[in-house]
C-alpha cells in the first residue's frame, strides 16, 4: 500500500496538496468546493483588521507560463472573517489554514487574537504579499527585525493553545536562509513559501501599467525553479516543517518540492492551469510516481535531493 | 480556448440604443455560445464583465447600460479608442431544439446575450417568445432585431407607453396559466430563458417550477479574475463559480443555490443582502 498523507506539524493530511491563500477561498462554501476536489487541506483567504475592497480590476491575469494578481488582499474584516472561519470548521473535513496579514506589527496580534475563538489549527502569518507595498511600506518579511516581531508578538497570543503557527515567505530577501533561521527561532512553528515576485505588464498601445495597481506578482509555472530553490536552502538550514508552493500544476512538480524538503505543497495558479480538481490530479500523477519508482510514503522521499 | 489578458480592440461602431443604453461593436472573431461573457477593460479606469452577442454579419458586440463609474466612462468613448477584452467566459444557454417552442425573459440589458440565443434558435426554426419589460418604449431594446428574425414579441413597459402596461414578469404569468390548459401548438414552452434584475429571474423561476417547465437563468456575481481563481463568485453553499460553473445555471441545479434572490458578495466578499430580502 501506497501511503500518500503526510504529518504537517502535528496535524495530518490526507495527501499532501493545500490550497493555497488567495486563490478560491473567499467563503466557506468555495473551501469546501475545493475539499470536495481533493484538496489534502485548504488555506482561506488572507485575513486582514478591516474590509478591504482590493484593488480595482484588471486584477488578475493569464499568460501561457505565468499568472499575475494584484488583487489587494481583499477581505470583509477579521470580525466578519471569524463567523467564515467557524462556518469553515463545520462543513470542512480536512484542516483549514487561517491566513492572516495586517498592516502594522501589532495589528497581526489583534487579528490573530480576534481569530482565537474560531480555535484554528495553523495560523499562517502573510509577511510576503507584494501588491500592498505602497501602502503598507516595506513588506514585512524582507526585513528580519519585523518579522522576528510579528512572530514572537503573535506567538504571545497563541500560548497555551496548540495553534500552530506558519510564516509565508517571498524569496525576494537577499539572505533567504538566514531569514528561514530568523523564524525557526522566533518560535514558528512552520514555513509556507514562497510567494509571488514583484512585477510588471505595459500596455503598449494604451500606454498604461494593465494592473490597476501597476506592480502586482507573479505565480505559476515560470516561478518553481524560484520555489524549488527556496524549498532546498530552507531545508538545509531549519528543521521546521516546509510548505513548498510556487507553480505546481503536476504531480511531477509536487514531487520536486517534497524531494527538495516540502513537507507539503501548496497549489493556487494551478487551478487556473488544470482545473478545480488539479488536487485530484496531482495527487494520482503522484501515486503513480511512487508505484513506478518504488516509494511505499511521501516521507521516503522528502529532501532526497539533498543526500546525493 | 479563451483570450485571458487584455486583447486591445477599436471600437467599430457606436449604437444608442436608448437613453442609456449603448452597444459597442468590434471587429474581432471567436468562438463563443449564447449566455458566455467577456471582460472589458478601460485603460486607467476598470474592467467589468459583459455579456457577449454575435449577430449576422457583426462579429462580436456588448450591450452596457451606464449604472456606475466604468459604464460612464465606457459611454464616453469613441469610434476608434481602444478597450481591452478578455474571454470568453463562463456556462452557456442550453441551444434549443430545432422546431421546440421557447420564451425569452429579458429585463434591462438582459436582452443582451437573450439577444444572441434567439438569433441561434431562429437558424433552427424554434418558435421563439420574447418577454420584454422596460421602463418607457423608450428604453425597449433590440426590436428590430428581434422583428426581423421573426421573433415573436410580448412587450412591458411600467407607464404602458408599449404593449401592456406593467412588468414582463405578471405578462409572462399570464401567458403561461393561460396555454398551460390548452394544446395549442408552439403555445407550451419547451424551455424558458431568463436575464435580467435577479428579482425578476426570482419569480419567473418561480413560475416555471409551479408550471413543470425547465428554464435556464443567468446569475450576476462580482467578477475579478473570470477565470475561476479568485473565488470571488462563488455562491452559497456550493461554492459553484459563476465564472465557469455559471453564469448560465439550470432551473435544477438553482434549487441547490440557496443564496439565489437573497444576497451576493461585494468585492470584498461581504454578504450583502438584496434590499427585497427579508
Ligand atoms: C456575467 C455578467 C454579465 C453581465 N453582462 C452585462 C451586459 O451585457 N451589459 C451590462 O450593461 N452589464 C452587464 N453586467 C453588469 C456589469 O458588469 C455592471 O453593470 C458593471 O460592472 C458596473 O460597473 P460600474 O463601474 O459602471 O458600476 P459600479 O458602480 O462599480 O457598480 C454598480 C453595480 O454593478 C455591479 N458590479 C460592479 N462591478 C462588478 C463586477 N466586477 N462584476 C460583477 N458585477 C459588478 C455591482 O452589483 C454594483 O452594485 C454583467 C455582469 C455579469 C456578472
Ligand atoms: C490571485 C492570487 C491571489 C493571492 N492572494 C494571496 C493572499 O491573499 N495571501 C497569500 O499569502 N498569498 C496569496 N497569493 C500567493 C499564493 O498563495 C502563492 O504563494 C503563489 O501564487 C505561488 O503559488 P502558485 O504558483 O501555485 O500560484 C495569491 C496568488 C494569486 C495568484
Ligand atoms: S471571478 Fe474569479 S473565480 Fe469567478
Amino acid at each position: 500500500m501506497i501511503d500518500l498523507s503526510v504529518n504537517l506539524a502535528g496535524i495530518k493530511l490526507k495527501n499532501p496538496t493545500i490550497l493555497a491563500s488567495g486563490i478560491m477561498g473567499v467563503s466557506a462554501s468555495s473551501l469546501k468546493f475545493v475539499e470536495e476536489n481533493g484538496a489534502g487541506a485548504v488555506t482561506i483567504k488572507s485575513i486582514g483588521p478591516t474590509d478591504r475592497t482590493g484593488h480595482k480590476n484588471p486584477t488578475v491575469l493569464a499568460f501561457d507560463n505565468r499568472m499575475v494578481n494584484a488583487v489587494g488582499l481583499s477581505n470583509p474584516g477579521v470580525d466578519t472573517e471569524v463567523h467564515i472561519v467557524k462556518e469553515a470548521h463545520e462543513r470542512l473535513n480536512v484542516p483549514l489554514i487561517v491566513s492572516i496579514f495586517a498592516d502594522t506589527i501589532d495589528n497581526f496580534a489583534v487579528v490573530a487574537d480576534k481569530l482565537l475563538e474560531t480555535h484554528p489549527k495553523i495560523i499562517e502569518l502573510n509577511l510576503s504579499c507584494p501588491n500592498t507595498d505602497n501602502e503598507f511600506g516595506k513588506m514585512f518579511a524582507l526585513d528580519a527585525d519585523d518579522t522576528r516581531k510579528v512572530i514572537t508578538l503573535v506567538k504571545k497570543v497563541t500560548q497555551g493553545t496548540d495553534i500552530k503557527i506558519f510564516t509565508k515567505l517571498t524569496p525576494e530577501e537577499e539572505d533567504f536562509a538566514e531569514l528561514g533561521k530568523v523564524v525557526e527561532d522566533a518560535g514558528a512553528d512552520g514555513i509556507t513559501t514562497i510567494n509571488t515576485i514583484f512585477s510588471m505588464n505595459i500596455d503598449i498601445y494604451s500606454r498604461k501599467p494593465i494592473l490597476s495597481n501597476a506592480y502586482g506578482g507573479i505565480s505559476g509555472p515560470a516561478i518553481k525553479p524560484v520555489g524549488i530553490e527556496s524549498v532546498y536552502t530552507l531545508y538545509e538550514t531549519v528543521s521546521i516543517p516546509i510548505i513548498g508552493m510556487g507553480g505546481i500544476l503536476t504531480g511531477e512538480d509536487a514531487i520536486e518540492y517534497i524531494m527538495a524538503g516540502a513537507t507539503a505543497v501548496g497549489i493556487g495558479s494551478g487551478v487556473y492551469y488544470r482545473g478545480i480538481d488539479i488536487f485530484q490530479k496531482v495527487t494520482s500523477e503522484i501515486e503513480d510516481f511512487m508505484k513506478k519508482e518504488g516509494y511505499k510514503s511521501i516521507e521516503e522521499m522528502r529532501g532526497i535531493a539533498h543526500n546525493s | 480556448m479563451s483570450i485571458d489578458h487584455p486583447l486591445m480592440l477599436p471600437i467599430k461602431n457606436i449604437v444608442t440604443e436608448s437613453p442609456n443604453i449603448k452597444t459597442f461593436m468590434f471587429d474581432y472573431n471567436f468562438y463563443a455560445e449564447p449566455g458566455q461573457f467577456c471582460m472589458i477593460w478601460i485603460p486607467g479606469v476598470d474592467e467589468k464583465p459583459f455579456g457577449i452577442v454575435k449577430r449576422e454579419g457583426q462579429d462580436f458586440m456588448i450591450t452596457v447600460a451606464a449604472i456606475g463609474v466604468a459604464t460612464k466612462a465606457l459611454h464616453q468613448m469613441k469610434t476608434g479608442d481602444k478597450v481591452g477584452f478578455r474571454g470568453p467566459y463562463g456556462s452557456s444557454f442550453t441551444i434549443p431544439a430545432r422546431r421546440s417552442s421557447i420564451a425569452l425573459v429579458a429585463g434591462g440589458y438582459g436582452i443582451a446575450s437573450l439577444g444572441y440565443l434567439a438569433e441561434e434558435a431562429r437558424k433552427r426554426d424554434v418558435h421563439v417568445h420574447l418577454f420584454l419589460g422596460a421602463r418607457t418604449k423608450k428604453d425597449l431594446l433590440y426590436l428590430e432585431w428581434m422583428k426581423n428574425i421573426g421573433v415573436e414579441l410580448h412587450l412591458s413597459t411600467d407607464d404602458g407607453s408599449e404593449g401592456y402596461k406593467g412588468f414582463n414578469v405578471d405578462l409572462f404569468k399570464k401567458y403561461v396559466e393561460t396555454n398551460s390548459k390548452f394544446k395549442v401548438q408552439n403555445s407550451k414552452f419547451d424551455m424558458v430563458y431568463t436575464v435580467g434584475p435577479e428579482i425578476m429571474e426570482m419569480k419567473i423561476a418561480e413560475i416555471c417550477y409551479a408550471h413543470h417547465i425547465p428554464f435556464e437563468v443567468s446569475i450576476e456575481r462580482y467578477m475579478k479574475c473570470g477565470f475561476g481563481l479568485c473565488g470571488q463568485c462563488c455562491v452559497d453553499p456550493v461554492g459553484w463559480r459563476m465564472c465557469v460553473e455559471g453564469p448560465v445555471i439550470d432551473g435544477e441545479k438553482l434549487k441547490q443555490i440557496t443564496e439565489f434572490g437573497k444576497y451576493h458578495r461585494t468585492a470584498s466578499g461581504k454578504v450583502e443582502k438584496y434590499p427585497w430580502a427579508k
